[in-house]
């Protein structure tokens, strides 16, 4: 029994990295330009397929893989935020949400278009075997994608608290027209946070591909989890979206076990109210007046 | 209605031209043979009237749900499952569904409505989520992901029909009915109130206007109406499964068919379905055969076109160019125009020269408020007599606004307590709850209703004591009168200057009747000019019957005004009395020039 809950708790956790991976962009974007990327689900999908092919074509595997899909859609970041955010930055928050929503039916669609409905999956020699300890059992892509995720969260928080351009972005969600009175062009940061939103989101996608299938619409799976995990972190917060990916992955596990696993997406969904319903800001958000 | 009011505005050329429009409709669904056409007529005043109801919600009141699939869902699962299983006609159904769906939407709005735009919109589409999730798990009773099939049996009673003019019929009537409703709703007191709420919540509150429960109203009726749209598609298609009945795509389209025409307008879905829904149909006809995602990618494409370049929908076009051409129509003159009754001037009370024997009308003890570390507020008490001017000055931070917040119901304070005419109001939320026991107030930082006209913005306040439209805009512009905005009457709030929206803050609170006006600045920008005039209209407003409580940093105005003055600093009194003394108080020199300042004048 007590092996049990440890097992389910290191799925838990696990899951969780994955979780937060996704996340993390969203929150990102959100904190700079206070815009909530509907098509988040899509990128990511983006990403799993660029890996998916890389692979398919020049047996490239997907964790090398990293090295090509964080750059592409870093550039991926940047040609959306000229096309299609920077146009509405300053409109009204009918426009600011459905731009995304409409991004997300067309690259969804496109996607469709290109590469059909079929589920396309990598196995990976290392996708199966399991490590095993002490009669639990980890699998070792999960394990991948939790350490990738943590060396994410300490690589962007080093980038924000350390460098020039991550003090300038962080001055940027603070206060944007202080930071534009210091000489910082806010623009520009938009751009680096939706290319490193997007980036963080493609190297998700690359970690995932060992483990799950792509099709058109593999993003809107993950997607509305990274909202519940976003909004319970609390929006904008980088080591919220980190907890809270950990805490819906670990519900996530036992719900599943203690009662279905079709329901384990009930249970979380309840958390998200429960929390819009006493904590709106989330675990570590700040409090708006 | 009169009989004479009626006739006048049917004769007006926008209102016969809308009529002849919808005649020609329902004719249509009569004439309209070929079966591929009939479906696209029934699909389009389907999607017209789902996203009408859609509109009451996500235009009208600005809450911009993606998950009205839920309750087309619940509508469409209710009257099926009645029937299968109890023979219900539908149409009994359809009532009960959108009965269901009606209480659904109370039970999720008080969670969701503490949202506020892409969170609302993200917490509705989980709930629709999880009904979806929910309908595939009890598959004891949905059947789970195979769907419910209807058995064909045409009837009447059985809202199954052999002729698909029929279902077109139906659709149209069910399309005048959500029309009839948003109409009542747009001309009617709720519908200048929802605009006032979308425009600004925090403004409207203050304006008296109880944000919550119109909210709440809308969402009953569209809730009803779109379970009522999931009764007529089950039917429609016999046919009901999890993915159809509460698919996000279906609330996306909803959203998108009144973005397109026009959010917030009668005619906006109509218009967006008109062309929405033939589009999708010969897109798909189209590039259907070519690929399957390319038809719903050009929908995306359109609909980021949309937002970004024409974000007032395909309605702004018509009022461009269409409109302005239908109102050159001939007048048709059946009678005269009904004059309004005509409203007598607000009686001008005694002007009560407060003194002992006068009555504290508010009365604050001991109130204190801290952020954080930092107390903005500390122990302060004191009194407002009826028909007073007190005027509250001190330095900056000195926690004048925090003070104002925390009697008008903005703030709760961390102890002490307020009463007003008697009543205890220190824990009244949210904050109309205070403007509805008569004390109005005005923002430091001006809050119009941006998208009202001058006019209308007055009459939000106005609602709170009729409910009668024509009656609230007479003595709307009786306040124009009152505060100088009379010629501006017609403009949109967003053109005023910085002063004109100073006196239109406080014409907006001076219509709510109040007992007591909170008045922030209301100086604060203006012109030497200005200032002198401004000061005339708050005296005659004093004169009125009605007592003042002004915060104000241009000192002529508050010397002249006031007939007491509380000083405030650091969040404490330091001082009170009448303008003389003020003027003459050494702690108050103090705190306002400084220290040195005070030993430079000793000398």
């Amino acid at each position: 029994m007590l092996l049990n809950i440890f097992q389910l708790l290191i799925n838990g956790v696990l899951l969780g990295g994955i979780y937060a991976m996704v996340s993390i962009g969203l929150t990102l974007i959100w904190g700079v330009m206070q815009i909530v990327n509907f098509a988040h689900g899509e990128f990511l999908m983006i990403g799993m397929y660029l890996t998916f092919w890389l692979f398919q074509l020049y047996g490239i595997d997907p964790y090398l893989s990293l090295l090509v899909v964080a750059p592409a859609l870093f550039v991926l970041g940047v040609i959306t935020q000229r096309l299609v955010i920077n146009p509405v930055l300053n409109a009204q928050e009918t426009s600011q949400i459905f731009s995304t929503v409409g991004l997300s039916i067309l690259l969804q669609n496109l996607a469709l278009f290109f590469w059909k409905a079929d589920y396309r999956t990598l196995r990976m020699p290392y996708s199966l075997p399991n490590i095993k300890f002490q009669g639990l059992i980890v699998s070792f892509p999960r394990l991948m994608a939790f350490i990738i995720t943590l060396l994410m969260v300490i690589a962007l928080f080093l980038f924000l608290k350390k460098t020039f351009w991550g003090k300038a972005l962080r001055a940027t969600v603070e206060n944007k027209r202080s930071a534009q009175l210091m000489g910082i062009n806010i623009k520009r940061f938009y751009y680096l946070a939706l290319g490193l939103g997007i980036a963080c989101v493609g190297i998700a996608g690359a970690t995932l591909m060992p483990m799950y299938p792509v099709f058109p619409t593999t993003g809107t799976y993950f997607v509305l989890t990274a909202f519940v995990v976003v909004v319970l972190g609390g929006m904008g917060s980088m080591a919220g979206a980190f907890i809270g990916g950990l805490i819906i992955g670990v519900v996530e596990s036992f719900s599943g076990f203690l009662l279905a696993p079709v329901l384990k997406e009930v249970t979380y969904f309840l958390v998200f109210i429960m929390i819009l319903v006493l904590r709106p800001s989330g675990l570590l958000g700040k409090e708006r007046q | 209605m009169g009989w004479r009011k009626f006739f006048y505005r049917v004769g007006q050329p926008s209102v016969y031209v809308s009529l002849v429009l919808l005649v020609l409709l329902g004719a249509a669904t009569q004439f309209v043979q070929q079966p591929f056409c009939l479906n696209i007529l029934v699909l389009i005043l389907f999607y017209a009237a789902a996203s009408s109801a859609w509109n009451l919600v996500g235009g009208y009141a600005g809450q911009l749900s993606l998950g009205h699939a839920a309750f087309f869902g619940i509508g469409a699962y209710c009257s099926t499952l009645f029937y299968l299983n109890f023979g219900l006609s539908p149409w009994l159904g359809l009532v009960v569904g959108g009965f269901a769906a009606a209480v659904f939407g109370v039970g999720i709005s008080y969670p969701c409505f503490r949202l506020r735009g892409p969170f609302f919109a993200l917490a509705t589409i989980a709930i629709a989520e999880v009904m979806r999730i929910l309908s595939l798990y009890f598959e004891k009773v949905t059947n789970g992901a195979v769907g419910l099939l209807i058995p064909f049996k045409p009837g009447i009673v059985n809202f199954l029909f052999r002729d698909k003019a029929a279902y077109a019929f139906i659709a149209y009537l069910f399309l005048l009915i959500v029309v009839g409703i948003s109409f009542m709703i747009e001309r009617s007191r709720s519908g200048y109130l929802l605009c006032a709420l979308r425009n600004d919540e925090i403004a409207a509150e203050a304006a008296g206007v109880n944000t919550a429960r119109f909210k709440l109203f809308v969402m009953i009726i569209s809730a009803f109406l779109t379970a009522a749209a999931g009764t007529f598609y089950a039917q429609y298609s016999s046919f009901v499964d999890p993915d159809t009945a509460f698919s996000i795509h279906f609330s996306i389209n909803l959203a998108m068919v009144s973005i397109i025409g026009g959010m917030g307008t009668i005619i906006g879905p109509i218009l967006g379905s008109f062309i929405l829904t033939p589009l999708d149909h010969i897109l798909r006809g189209w590039l259907g055969g070519f690929s399957a995602g390319l038809s719903f990618a050009v929908y995306g494409l359109a609909l980021i076109l949309v937002v970004t370049y024409l974000p007032d929908g395909i309605i702004k076009w018509l009022r461009q160019g269409l409109f302005p051409l239908i109102e050159k129509l001939p007048r048709v003159r059946w009678s005269e125009k009904p004059s309004a009754a005509q409203l007598q001037l607000a009686s001008s009370g005694p002007f009560l020269y407060p003194g002992r024997e006068v009555l504290p009308l508010l009365s604050a003890r001991n109130l204190s408020k801290s952020f954080g570390g930092l107390t903005a507020v500390r122990n302060v008490s004191f009194e407002i007599k009826q028909g007073e001017i007190l005027g509250l000055i001190g330095p900056n931070g000195a926690g004048k606004t925090t003070l104002f917040n925390l009697i008008s119901g903005f703030l709760k304070p961390d102890s002490g307590s307020v009463v007003f005419q008697g009543g205890e109001i220190t824990h009244l939320h949210p904050p109309h709850r205070v403007v509805l026991t008569g004390i109005s107030r005005t923002f430091q930082i001006v809050r119009p209703f941006n998208n009202l006209r001058v006019i209308e913005n007055v009459m939000i306040g106005g609602f709170k004591s009729s409910r009668k439209v024509a009656e609230v805009e007479e003595k709307a512009d009786q306040i124009l009168a009152i505060v100088g905005l009379s010629r501006y009457r017609n403009y949109m709030a967003s053109n005023l200057s910085v002063g004109d929206r100073k006196r239109l803050e406080l014409g907006r609170a001076l219509a709510t009747d109040s007992k007591l006006l909170l008045l922030d600045e209301v100086m604060g920008g203006l012109n030497p000019h200005e200032v002198t005039e401004m000061i005339q209209v708050l005296k005659s407003i004093a004169q009125n019957g009605v007592t003042l409580f002004i915060i104000e940093h241009v000192m002529k105005a508050i010397m002249m005004l006031s007939h007491r003055i509380v000083v405030l600093q650091n969040g404490e009194i330091i001082a009170e009395g009448g303008p003389q003394e003020i003027g003459s108080n050494r702690k108050v020199i103090e705190a306002y020039l400084g220290e040195e300042y005070l030993n430079v004048t000793a000398r």
